[in-house]
């Protein structure tokens, strides 16, 4: 079955981590796997330093180059044709949502988006992130996402992340996953965190690598 | 009385532009004026989600000359008001700035610096200290925080409001881009229950009572009919500005109290990098020294002369083409024996600490 995924969220919620250890994971599988960049209001500064990186793990980044790019500033972004296409390479896509203002509708720019059947839409959830830090405000700002297929719990607060905090969280995101009935895809914990692990998961755990911060932030 | 937006402390996983947004909201802000430009367009992002939720307002303007001009305007009105910007709106913000100047207008602007000159990049330099610390046509009458991590963009934003609004003269808070979108966790907290006393605003216009009668007429001038109008003028802010210094100068160091042969000197993030090669280089037996100081206006002067008295070199390392340097060089004018300046400048990219030691070994 091919895996096509699209992290959708907030700011600064996770999306290109966890799009990027999703891709290594598959990429560790065998799997022929393609990442995208869709970030179009930094395109520098995602996935483009970690291309070398993520291509020696076997995987192909689409992502622009800074000599293919004329400099526009924050005039504008272009899609490159590579990434309009994307969903028609054999194998399975991640794509990365980029600065996560529009939530899925950069999809729209995608050909064959509204009908790849394989398709599936995670956002990426953080409760450590200030505007989704309760059921309440995580219910709120689902609302405002279109389609999701399914959430991806990336809490954290980076070094301040405490066992009470992992806690909590879990049953937030438990609680938001039955009201608004979409399942929890994962949780993901990095090494560290991992300690913090009490209680079990009907859910899958991913464990996560930081690859983002050899990149910009 | 609105809530407090925050009781306690609140814990959270932010980028800088939204620890701006949050600290303007915990300072009791009433009001942000803002237009457009990377990389601080999250302050307004964030401000605008946090507005309705906490009953603030938030007006776009047509262009930064406006958001600087609606920003004293709201003072003016007696609001606790800011805006922010970077690079090219900061350029076109000096003609407002300097109106602050001119009136004692206590304005706040957070500066996200970019590339320059001009529109140059959109994310890092350390590239707008002359402008913000001496910028438009005034005699840099200016308070300038230059912040280096989440937790001081939290604490300096919520300060710099009391500064100005007790002090009188235009305040800014400088950033950068790096700042601005790096994440990183940051503790939030309501200043009142911390003890800091919010100091309260008060309108320049519609004062009560009769004029002339009950009290002095309200007179709002930034002119004067001669030259030795302006004079008096500006030396009495002089005056104002040299009584206010020592109140509000603030700077660190580390490793000074020990034997030096030479100073680091740098201010913002870059200031990470120089500590972080400070104590690696401590660690490998080297004698090094480390100044930052906090407000480049007023700038630490006696204290970097103090440090660099006791020194023979000093390194100034900064994401600009001698910027701060400048700032650095009037200091230390005057010393008896000032030290030798080794210039470590990277006009608009980031340095590391790595770079940092690698300079300073092969200049010891």
């Amino acid at each position: 079955m091919r895996i096509v995924e699209a992290y959708i969220g907030e700011y600064a919620s996770g999306k290109s981590e966890v799009a990027v250890n999703r891709a290594v994971f598959l990429a560790r599988e065998k799997r022929k796997i393609t990442i995208v960049d869709l970030d179009l209001v930094e395109p520098c500064y995602t996935l483009r330093r970690l291309k070398k990186l993520l291509n020696e793990q076997g995987i192909e980044v689409i992502a622009w180059e800074t000599e293919e790019l004329l400099g526009l500033g924050e005039t504008g972004a272009l899609l490159h044709p590579s990434m309009r296409w994307a969903l028609q390479k054999s194998g399975d896509i991640i794509l990365d949502i980029g600065y996560g203002v529009y939530g899925a509708k950069v999809l729209n720019l995608l050909e064959g988006a509204a009908s790849d059947p394989d398709l599936r839409i995670y956002a990426v959830i953080n409760l450590g992130r200030s505007m989704t830090s309760t059921k309440e405000e995580v219910l709120e700002y689902l609302r405002t996402l279109g389609r999701v297929d399914g959430l991806i719990n990336n809490s954290h607060l980076g070094e301040q992340t405490s066992k009470n905090f992992l806690e909590q969280a879990s049953e937030i995101m438990e609680e938001v996953s039955e009201i608004v009935a979409i399942p929890i895809i994962a949780t993901t914990v990095t090494e560290e965190m991992a300690a913090y692990l009490s209680k079990s998961y009907t859910h899958p755990i991913w464990p996560l690598q930081r690859y983002m911060h050899n990149s910009f932030w | 009385m609105a809530e407090k937006p925050i009781t306690g402390e609140k814990k959270a996983f932010m980028t800088g532009n939204e620890v701006v947004a949050w600290a303007a909201l915990c300072a009791g802000v009433d009001i942000m004026y803002g237009y457009p430009i990377t990389p601080q367009n999250e302050i307004m992002h964030y401000w605008t989600r946090l507005v309705p939720k906490h009953g603030r307002k938030f007006m776009q303007t047509e262009d930064e000359i406006s958001a600087g001009f609606t920003t004293l305007g709201g003072v003016m009105a007696g609001k606790k008001a800011f805006t922010a910007t970077a690079g090219p709106g900061n350029v076109l913000m000096q003609e407002s700035m300097t109106m602050a100047e001119m009136m004692r207008i206590p304005s706040v602007v957070v500066v996200q610096q970019r590339g320059g000159p001009s529109t140059a990049t959109v994310i890092y330099a350390q590239q707008e200290v002359t402008m913000t610390t001496l910028g438009g046509n005034g005699e840099g009458f200016r308070v300038v925080y230059s912040t280096a991590n989440h937790q001081e963009l939290f604490d300096y934003t919520i300060k710099s409001f009391n500064t100005a609004w007790k002090y009188r003269f235009p305040t800014f808070i400088l950033g950068d881009g790096y700042q601005a979108k790096m994440r990183d966790s940051v503790v939030m907290y309501d200043p009142e229950e911390r003890g800091i006393q919010m100091v309260p605003t008060e309108p320049f216009v519609g004062k009560p009572g009769c004029p002339g009668q009950d009290r002095a007429p309200t007179h709002l001038r930034n002119t004067y009919n001669i030259e030795e109008e302006l004079e008096e003028v500006v030396l009495q802010y002089l005056a104002d500005y040299k009584k206010m210094a020592p109140e509000i100068v603030e700077y660190e160091t580390f490793a000074t109290e020990e034997d030096c042969d030479i100073l680091l000197v740098s201010h913002g993030i870059v200031s990470r990098a120089a500590l972080a090669a400070v104590k690696t280089l401590r660690e490998q037996g080297m004698k090094v020294g480390y100044f930052r100081p906090i407000t480049l206006r007023p700038f630490p002067v006696k204290e970097l002369q103090k440090e660099a008295s006791k020194v023979g070199k000093i390194l100034v390392a900064e994401s600009a083409l001698g910027q701060f340097n400048r700032l650095v060089k009037e200091a230390l004018y005057g010393m008896d024996k000032a030290p030798q300046i080794v210039e470590l400048f990277r006009p608009g990219v980031g340095i590391t600490d790595e770079e940092i030691m690698k300079k300073t070994k092969e200049v010891l």
